[in-house]
């Protein structure tokens, strides 16, 4: 009971940290090379790893429709495409309206191999070739270099500083209700069980006793 | 209509939110009184002294402040507007 327990949290937060960081901003420093749009196809599984349609269109759901996405360089040489979707009023909560904008920003920020201009993107989630499946944009700033620093993540701090806050809350909340309300009821069944195991053992030691009587006595 | 569904979602969760507050903060209050009636041991009923004290409470400002957990959200969504569209 207590493995299942471990198992179950272990995998419960496991969890619960994957879908953080795939939902929490972070950023590169990143050199924009170019931006397109793709039509895409949204019926299959990946569905669930982009947003919808630009905030003041339709929201009935088509099968497909256009993605805008930026092509970037990192400093080691890789290559990042973000796509570039207005999360609206959905889910995750950036609030993002303006994609058409950030494209724009893009093209102004792009730059050659000769000619280099570093920018950090703000984004969330993950590129996997996979799944076809591209990180977010949320927005550009222009730094110094390659190895400008990014600065700390202070929203990630706060967010996850009123989380774990929270969390403990609740549990201590939680143990309060849990020692007050529901451990006497528990111990009376418990107390109930107890008797029924004592009456059960005594019977086992009779059949025991029973069963002793054929064997070869000890010596 | 997402903004509508947002609203409508935020709504709940917020009035539940605000509902729970609400007992809880008046829980804490009222326990409150009983340990000061307990201390100072006025000239008055215990429960009358709780009641009197759970009445002034309730026309006071403090049960209007838990009104922030709706308004708190909204300024956070405006704010957020702002930093990512903007800036």
């Amino acid at each position: 009971m207590k493995y299942i327990r471990w198992g179950f949290w272990t995998l419960f937060w496991l969890l619960f940290a994957t879908f953080a960081h795939y939902t929490l901003p972070q950023n590169d420093i990143v050199r924009v090379t170019g931006s397109e749009v793709i039509r895409k196809d949204f019926s299959g599984f990946s569905r669930l790893f982009y947003a919808q349609p630009d905030a003041g269109d339709s929201d009935s759901e088509a099968i497909n429709r256009d993605l805008r996405l930026i092509n970037t360089t990192q400093a080691n040489g890789r290559v990042m495409v973000y796509r570039n979707e207005d999360t609206g009023w959905g889910w995750p909560p950036y609030f993002k309206f303006d994609s058409s904008n950030l494209q724009a920003e893009a093209s102004e920020f792009s730059s050659t191999r000769d000619q280099q201009l570093w920018v950090a993107v703000r984004h969330y989630g993950w590129r996997n070739p996979f799944l076809s499946i591209y990180p977010n944009a949320i927005a550009f700033r222009v730094v110094d270099g390659p190895n400008a620093s990014v600065g700390l993540p202070w929203f990630n701090i706060i967010f996850i500083t009123c989380f774990v806050g929270l969390v403990l809350g609740i549990q201590y909340q939680w143990r309060r209700f849990r020692s007050a309300r529901i451990d006497p009821i528990v111990e009376n069944v418990q107390d109930g069980f107890d008797a029924a195991g004592d009456a059960v053992s005594d019977h086992r030691s009779r059949v025991k006793r029973w069963l002793d009587t054929w064997r070869a006595p000890k010596r | 209509m997402a903004l509508i569904r947002l609203s409508a979602l935020g709504f709940i969760v917020l009035s539940v939110i605000y509902v729970l507050a609400s007992f809880y903060a008046r829980a804490t209050y009222r326990r409150k009184l009983g340990r000061e009636w307990d201390e100072e041991q006025p000239n008055i009923e215990r429960d009358e002294f709780v009641k009197q004290g759970l009445t002034d409470y309730d026309s006071s400002i403090r049960p209007k402040l838990i009104l922030g957990v709706y308004i708190v959200p909204i300024c956070v969504v405006i704010l957020m507007i702002y930093l990512t569209n903007f800036q």
